[in-house]
């Protein structure tokens, strides 16, 4: 994929994705910076778009500023248990990232919501609709990197 | 950061996808009565205060040349967890580091997100983490199935703007 990208491109998706311009004209501003006119660099953010390399333009939010908590959990899900565990906790619209992964503790998902105790009581309400008991909770404690930039 | 009912309206506007076109904030201006200028300041303040800790592009990673990734749960002395926390934190492949409360029958407590073109390279990577970092218990965690990824919709409520 990644060789498809021209020159240009990769120097379009090197600025996005750290950080686009904060400023009415953003793409200008950025098209300033890189030496480009604001139609191309909106035509080639398109593309970028249409071809599937980019995902989304917009904000990321910090949880906690925002007076949220949040917590990563973990379940031992037995096989025939599985299909309507993952079901019922993905229903949660707060459950944001979840993953299959090879371990005993087999299925990984993060919890963001008003308060822990809303988190803690989704995840009692959980354990009982699904049979599942084995569910832990692993608050941050302090968090020392959050930067999903790539080289590109 | 005291958030106003406008700051969360734009909240809930940017987390969705920004329109690509020249002034993609004068819509949102226009519903909430406010100028452009003012929208601008309100999201730069946002930034400023660290409540919007990005504003940008996100990658599909399996297509900008990072196909695999792995969880890796380290096990670190409490007093251990900072120092080998930032240490981690350095490599450029990591994109999260957490410490976080243990689980009783799970008693790692250090948890960093690494990434790399395939399976042996994150391993790689690891060991070399490991070493730099004088972490030597961990355990791999590779994802087997995606099962959700979204981002986190805050505000939901109070971003609908109602016409007229």
């Amino acid at each position: 994929m990644s060789t498809l990208l021209d020159d240009t491109d990769k120097a379009i998706l090197r600025a996005v994705q750290s950080r686009l311009p904060i400023d009415q004209r953003p793409f200008a501003k950025l098209g300033e910076e890189l030496g480009l006119s604001e139609e191309e660099v909106l035509a080639r953010l398109q593309a970028l778009k249409e071809s599937g390399v980019i995902r989304r333009i917009g904000g990321n939010f910090t949880s906690t500023a925002l007076g949220f908590a949040s917590t990563l959990c973990a379940a031992q899900v037995p096989q025939e248990k599985f299909a309507k565990f993952v079901e019922t906790v993905n229903a949660y619209h707060g459950v944001t990232h979840n993953y299959r992964r090879g371990h005993e503790y087999n299925v990984w998902f993060t919890f963001i919501a008003e308060s822990m105790e809303e988190i803690e009581a989704n995840l009692a309400r959980i354990a009982e609709d699904t049979g599942v008991e084995k569910i832990c909770s692993m608050p941050a404690r302090e968090m020392y990197k959050i930067k999903v930039d790539f080289p590109v | 950061m005291q958030l106003e009912a406008t700051d969360k309206k734009i909240i809930a506007r940017l987390q969705g996808d920004l329109p690509l076109e020249s002034r993609p904030f004068a819509a949102l201006a226009r519903e909430l009565g406010l100028s452009e200028a003012e929208v601008v300041a309100r999201i730069q303040a946002l930034s400023d205060h660290k409540v919007m800790r990005r504003f940008g592009a996100t990658l599909r990673h399996q297509r900008s040349g990072f196909a695999s990734n792995v969880m890796v749960a380290w096990r670190v002395p409490p007093e251990r967890a900072r120092e080998v926390g930032r240490a981690l934190s350095a490599f450029r492949q990591v994109s999260h580091c957490y410490w976080r409360e243990p689980c009783d029958d799970f008693p790692y407590n250090l948890f960093s997100m690494v990434h790399g073109r395939d399976e042996a390279e994150c391993r790689a990577m690891v060991a070399e983490m490991a070493q730099t970092a004088e972490a030597e218990e961990y355990d791999l965690l590779f994802s087997l199935e995606e099962l959700k990824k979204t981002s986190m919709r805050y505000f939901d409520r109070e971003g609908e703007i109602h016409e007229g």
